[in-house]
């Protein structure tokens, strides 16, 4: 009798659980997890815009044409080389910014506010504000750079299709650099001075100190933020597209697949599930190597 | 109880009442708030005289295809749209406008110009859209400056370089031109109406691509020497405009859409915070180039009515609604200037020519604009067929990339046809 009735307590807590997470796990089903199943099945047909016209089953057609592209895999080489040169180059920055704010110095509150500016400013109005202030002759940096003789007043940055990858890659560390700067400034102040205290007694000079007490104390906070922005940046597409046509990253080829012209579906969302299962493996493999989980 | 329930009927009566209510949608690429009222205004007097409601949707012209996607899985799709040539005929070829039924609104008028019409033909007697605004690109100038140097009218390619050369004065931070060097489709519009002066078009009879011809050649060539008498950067559409307007360039392309930029003191002041009353007096109008032949290049924007609609004949109703007297005429003069009838009727209804902007250009100049439609030529058009291929050249600005990178790499005029040519190939073989 007793455990009968623990049972049914049990069980009565379970279903209790489950009705408390189940509006989340709904929600996440339709917005995540449905989208993701749709696109996977998609990515075998031939998508037709007419709804009178059936779209018609084309098995791997989709991949075997993307793969065969070779627009696909510049695309994808580009996507990498985006990837690699933003995570690194905004960890290096967010790092270096991070250990020079960690110093008392007067000011200090005014110029840490104003650092997180380019992450928390909306995208769209920092874009015109970059293209505004590049703009040929009458662009604010131009002409004090042009009045320095540093460059012709006349060059076109920004719009440069050759300067595309660059540009859109120095705006992406540039803006995303305060992320990183936060996350390491918070870790930096609960490193304990009794470290660096007894490194100095043992005569450790400031790299030493660095590398062997700073460094170890942020690794996981540094591969974590490395992880996140990776996956972020593999995807970006606002701000490369709004920057230019030419950067050619692979969102920006799916965009066009399915959005340019007339739309091929079908080929979008078989792009799309590669570069789903390039991430969910390599994410995993991160996870386990890096951050040691 | 009673209360839950009654709430639970009327909701049902809801539902019940908007499927069973006669309405259509309709997509417009006007999207502007302003445009959107006079819209909605005309919408409410359709709905009070007919019955018929109409869901006006405001749709960017670039994300019409992406809208339509979303909109065919819903099972919102629009029964009538608006959009330019592009969209229309992009969308027809894949059978999806109801090409006999624009035809047979079309013919009902009776008056629609035969130059703007042909540029919408399906073929078989069928339309991709029924015509309903349309403009005229050209040379605006400054006449007076023009004048001064004794330079000819901006109409041939010979005159043009002349002026552009003779008015450069970039110490003074004046251009001869401010030509569109960016990937975009001004960029298109622009050397489109340089090429058909030289009697280049992107595919021959035959559908081939011809963008690496002699004559696409030369038009490349006379667009990089236009380049060198420009204003400096990769410049679009604004910049000229506001270089035009602010006495920057001396000539700049632009269709119809400028008229009241030029004309109107408030409009104008948006644009560059002050106003020259005697702009209209002195700007001139190339409407038309010349180098081995004449030609002009403009756009219409038709009504097209979708195969799939369930309402047809509520769609034609709201079309020929559109496209009569007054309400015709309240709809046109949302862009004085800029949209331009496309049914004689209406062009010579002294209703029409009673606006402020069209009056202070006086109707001799209007009906010399609303002429050039006739002879609008485009490179979507060829023989009397509409040219489909090249409206996948145009969503992809294969030619707008092609001027980009000739200016940002400064290319010969061979390199950047040859470019432009395997561009072209490429993207007509994964579509």
């Amino acid at each position: 009798m007793n455990r009968m009735r623990r049972g049914t307590l049990e069980r009565r807590e379970a279903i209790f659980g489950w009705k408390l997470i189940a509006p989340t796990v709904i929600i996440i089903s339709m917005l995540i997890l449905y989208p993701v199943v749709y696109n996977i099945y998609i990515s075998f047909f031939k998508i037709s815009l007419n709804p009178e016209v059936p779209n018609q089953f084309v098995g791997l057609l989709n991949y075997v044409k993307l793969l065969t592209d070779s627009q696909f895999w510049r695309s994808f080489g580009v996507t990498i080389a985006f990837t690699l040169l933003t995570v690194a180059g905004s960890l290096v920055l967010g790092v270096g910014v991070a250990l020079l704010m960690n110093r008392k110095f007067f000011g200090r509150g005014i110029v840490r506010a104003l650092i997180l500016l380019p992450y928390v400013t909306p995208l769209i109005s920092i874009v015109f504000a970059w293209r505004f202030i590049f703009l040929p002759v009458n662009g604010p940096l131009v002409q004090f750079l042009a009045s320095i003789h540093l460059m012709n007043p006349g060059t076109d940055i920004i719009n440069n299709p050759n300067n595309a990858f660059l540009v859109v890659s120095v705006f992406n560390i540039w803006r995303n650099f305060p992320f990183v700067y936060l996350m390491v400034l918070a870790t930096l102040q609960s490193i304990p001075d009794s470290l660096y205290e007894s490194a100095e007694i043992d005569g450790a000079n400031r790299w030493k100190q660095f590398t062997s007490i700073t460094l170890p104390e942020l690794y996981f906070i540094l591969a974590s933020i490395a992880l996140l922005r990776g996956i972020w940046n593999f995807y970006k597409f606002d701000e490369v597209y709004l920057l230019s046509k030419f950067a050619g990253t692979l969102p920006i080829y799916i965009y066009n697949m399915a959005f340019t012209g007339i739309p091929r579906q079908g080929v979008a969302a078989s792009a799309a599930t590669i570069l789903f299962v390039i991430m969910i493996a390599s994410i995993t493999l991160y996870v386990k190597k890096v951050l040691k989980w | 109880m009673w209360k839950k329930s009654f709430l639970v009927f009327a909701l049902v009566a809801l539902m019940v009442g908007a499927v069973f209510a006669q309405s259509i949608t309709f997509w417009t690429t006007e999207v502007e708030s302003n445009r959107m009222q006079r819209i909605q205004a005309l919408a409410t007097i359709f709905e009070a005289q007919t019955g018929i409601k109409v869901n006006v949707v405001p749709v960017q012209e670039n994300a019409v295809f992406k809208r339509f996607i979303a909109a065919k899985a819903a099972g919102t799709l629009p029964d009538i749209m608006e959009a330019g040539i592009e969209p229309l005929v992009l969308l027809g070829s894949e059978g999806l406008m109801d090409t006999q039924l624009n035809a047979e609104v079309i013919n009902h008028f009776g008056d629609v110009y035969t130059g703007v019409k042909r540029l919408m033909y399906a073929g078989n007697g069928g339309y991709y859209g029924i015509p309903f605004h349309a403009w005229v690109q050209g040379i605006w100038y400054h006449k007076n400056w023009l004048d001064a140097k004794n330079l000819g009218a901006p109409t041939t390619w010979y005159n043009i370089l002349e002026a552009a050369k003779e008015l450069n004065d970039p110490a003074k931070g004046v251009y001869g031109f401010v030509l569109p060097k960016k990937a975009d489709s001004y960029a298109e519009q622009v050397f489109t109406e340089i090429a058909l002066a030289n009697g280049a078009r992107p595919f021959d009879a035959k559908g081939n691509v011809t963008l690496n011809t002699p004559q696409m050649i030369e038009a490349f060539r006379f667009y990089k020497a236009l380049g060198k008498y420009s204003m400096p950067g990769f410049t679009t559409v604004l910049d000229a405009l506001n270089a035009y307007l602010s006495g920057k360039a001396a000539m700049i392309f632009y269709s119809t859409y400028i008229m009241d930029d030029i004309a109107v003191s408030e409009v104008q002041k948006k644009r560059i915070h002050s106003f020259d009353p005697q702009l209209v007096k002195n700007t001139g109008f190339a409407n038309k180039m010349m180098n081995i032949r004449t030609t002009s290049y403009g756009q219409v924007v038709g009504l097209g009515i979708l195969k799939p609609s369930k309402d047809k004949s509520d769609a034609v109703k709201f079309a020929e609604f559109l496209m009569t007297g007054d309400n015709y005429i309240y709809w046109l003069h949302m862009a004085p200037g800029g949209m331009n009838p496309t049914r004689r009727s209406i062009a010579t209804n002294p209703k029409f020519l009673d606006n402020e902007v069209l009056k202070r250009y006086g109707a001799a100049k209007i009906a010399n604009i609303i002429a050039a439609l006739d002879n609008v030529e485009r490179f979507d058009f060829y023989n009397g067929k509409v040219v489909t291929k090249m409206s996948k050249l145009s969503s992809n600005f294969v030619i707008g990339k092609a001027i980009n990178l000739m200016f940002a790499n400064n290319w010969t005029p061979e390199q950047t046809a040859e470019w432009a040519q395997k561009e072209a190939e490429r993207v007509l073989k994964s579509q």
